[in-house]
């Protein structure tokens, strides 16, 4: 196996994060808490373990932890993330 | 703050539940991809580039899930989604061997707002596309070409082979019509009389292709992870703005 | 009920002897690659494994030093939490026991702690006795970077997000102190035979 080719980005987990946000969140922004970077999410880097990491595109630092778990999500949000109201 | 985007009512919606989807018919693309057409009872409607989760269930309650890009326009009257079958693969098989009209499976979507393209986008729009990758782009070029949209539209598709190419003809007229399409072909010898690249992706590639840093093209760039970073860096390094190079990663083999 | 899919089965394989497959499991043929971060490549010049902590005095081995201590070859099952396991795996490593010989821990809880910074907890009890290694080798060829190379901690009775990848060292703490999945809804302890996944379980 490639490299660096083992994971892949924010729009993977659109739907679990559309499930915890109730809103779309592949398109919000973050500022990085570490570099400052800002970037969308669907931008970051997203690692599977046990539960989702997310890292920063710039300095690969933590933006978001999410185990979705059977019955609830367990998240931690890292940098500042803006996330659009809906109008509805 | 670039990123706040979403998209008028689609994005809009608070909700994403499983939906029941069933398959109504099965198109061969290449020898290992299929575009399912699917019957799925109060779908919402997508926007070009947006994705959808599909979770098989197993009679004894065993459960896997996987993302496909929609490959039908926005506002198509069927929901298509084209599969490509991994040795190995957990879902692929199922849906590219097994699977027969009739069966079905869930789904959850539309996701994504951030690797999305509306025609009501006036600047050029740059694709680069590796392997199935090209599924979520061609849902832009369908909703482009059906909106009567004529914004510089430029498609870089990277494949192993001819073979490996899906939607060969939708392509030829799309490129005949007003798309610059251009394809590279990684593996093996060129067919006969090729006049496409026949190569990896490189910057002289994509600097060719256009268009150039200066018209502030919209990238969306899409495949097998280590092909959207190479990708990626690469029109970066042209000039290309990062916040407009939107990336798609389908992981090491993108099952 | 979720809508069933005729015929799907994935890629599962039966369950082996009775008994043998923890509940909730399913059997791979493939060898998954899970983490929260990028392979980290770090050089085995500099490379350094550490028992330290509330141990009296710690100590800590070079690359070179690990590989020259006594090995052993063990064959194991291991679970990981997302469902798949896996049967009669082969490792090669050195016994957590091996690495406390003549050390005096008097903290009763153990922080393993990785390249990457990834970490987890486990009592002391659950590293010693024979039931944990440093592993380097797996199925007889050196461990691959992805699969937690140059050296993984081995701990097949637990789930196994507690065999850490890319493992440095030990830290003895008299406290329990959870690590990176434990923070996030992950089960402190992790026995995969009372089906221990999540906080509550």
């Amino acid at each position: 196996m490639e490299e660096g080719s083992l994971h892949t980005d924010g729009n993977a987990i659109g739907g679990v994060l559309a499930e915890v946000f109730v809103a779309e969140v592949t398109a919000a922004g973050r500022v990085c808490q570490s570099c400052g970077l800002d970037s969308q999410i669907g931008a970051h880097r997203l690692y599977t373990g046990a539960g989702f990491v997310l890292r920063c595109p710039g300095c690969g630092d933590l933006a978001a932890v999410i185990a979705a778990l059977p019955d609830r999500n367990v998240i931690s949000l890292h940098g500042a993330w803006s996330i659009a109201r809906t109008s509805e | 703050m670039e990123g706040t985007a979403v998209l008028g009512g689609l994005g809009a919606a608070p909700r994403l539940p499983w939906r029941d989807a069933t398959i109504r018919a099965i198109r061969p693309e290449t020898p290992s991809a299929k575009t399912l057409v699917l019957d799925v009872p109060g779908w919402p409607g997508h926007a070009a580039g947006q994705h959808v989760d599909v979770r098989l269930t197993a009679e004894d309650g065993y459960q896997a899930q996987r993302s496909y890009s929609i490959a039908s326009r926005p506002g198509s009257p069927d929901l298509e989604l084209t599969v490509e079958g991994i040795e190995d693969g957990e879902v692929s098989p199922y849906l590219t061997e097994d699977a027969l009209p009739g069966d079905g499976f869930e789904l959850r979507g539309p996701i994504g707002g951030y690797f999305v393209w509306d025609a009501s986008r006036d600047e050029p729009v740059l694709l680069v596309g590796g392997g199935s990758g090209l599924v979520p782009l061609m849902a832009m070029l369908r909703h482009r070409r059906a909106t009567g949209s004529t914004v510089d539209a430029r498609l870089l598709l990277s494949a192993r082979a001819i073979e490996d190419v899906f939607y060969r003809e939708e392509l030829e007229e799309l490129a005949a019509d007003s798309v610059d399409v251009r394809i590279t072909l990684t593996r093996g010898e060129a067919p006969p009389g090729w006049s496409g690249f026949a190569r990896r992706i490189d910057r002289d590639m994509l600097a060719d292709l256009g268009p150039p840093p200066a018209e502030r093209p919209r990238a969306y760039v899409c495949g097998p992870t280590p092909f959207v970073e190479e990708a990626a860096r690469l029109l970066v390094e042209l000039g290309h703005e990062p916040a407009r190079v939107h990336t798609e990663r389908f992981g090491p083999t993108g099952d | 009920m979720a809508r069933i899919s005729r015929g799907f089965r994935g890629r599962r394989r039966g369950a082996g002897e009775p008994g043998r497959l923890p509940p909730g499991q399913y059997i791979t043929p493939d060898f998954p690659v899970l983490s929260a971060g990028p392979t980290p490549h770090p050089p085995l010049q500099g490379w350094s494994f550490t028992i330290g902590g509330a141990v009296g005095e710690g100590r800590s081995w070079s690359w070179e030093e690990l590989l020259a201590l006594p090995a052993e070859i063990v064959t194991k099952d291991i679970h990981c939490v997302t469902k798949w396991s896996k049967f009669d795996t082969t490792w090669k490593g050195v016994s957590v026991d091996t690495l406390l010989e003549g050390t005096e821990p008097w903290g009763e809880y153990v922080v393993a702690w990785c390249d990457g910074g990834y970490t987890t907890n486990l009592p002391l009890a659950d590293v010693t006795g024979g039931k944990a290694w440093v592993a380097y080798e797996y199925d007889g060829e050196p461990l691959d970077p992805e699969h937690g190379g140059p050296a993984r901690l081995l701990v097949p009775h637990l789930y196994f997000w507690k065999s850490a990848k890319w493992v440095r060292g030990l830290n003895l703490t008299a406290e329990d102190e959870p690590g990176f999945w434990e923070n996030y809804g992950y089960h402190n302890y992790g026995d995969p035979w009372k089906e221990q996944r999540y906080w509550g379980d």
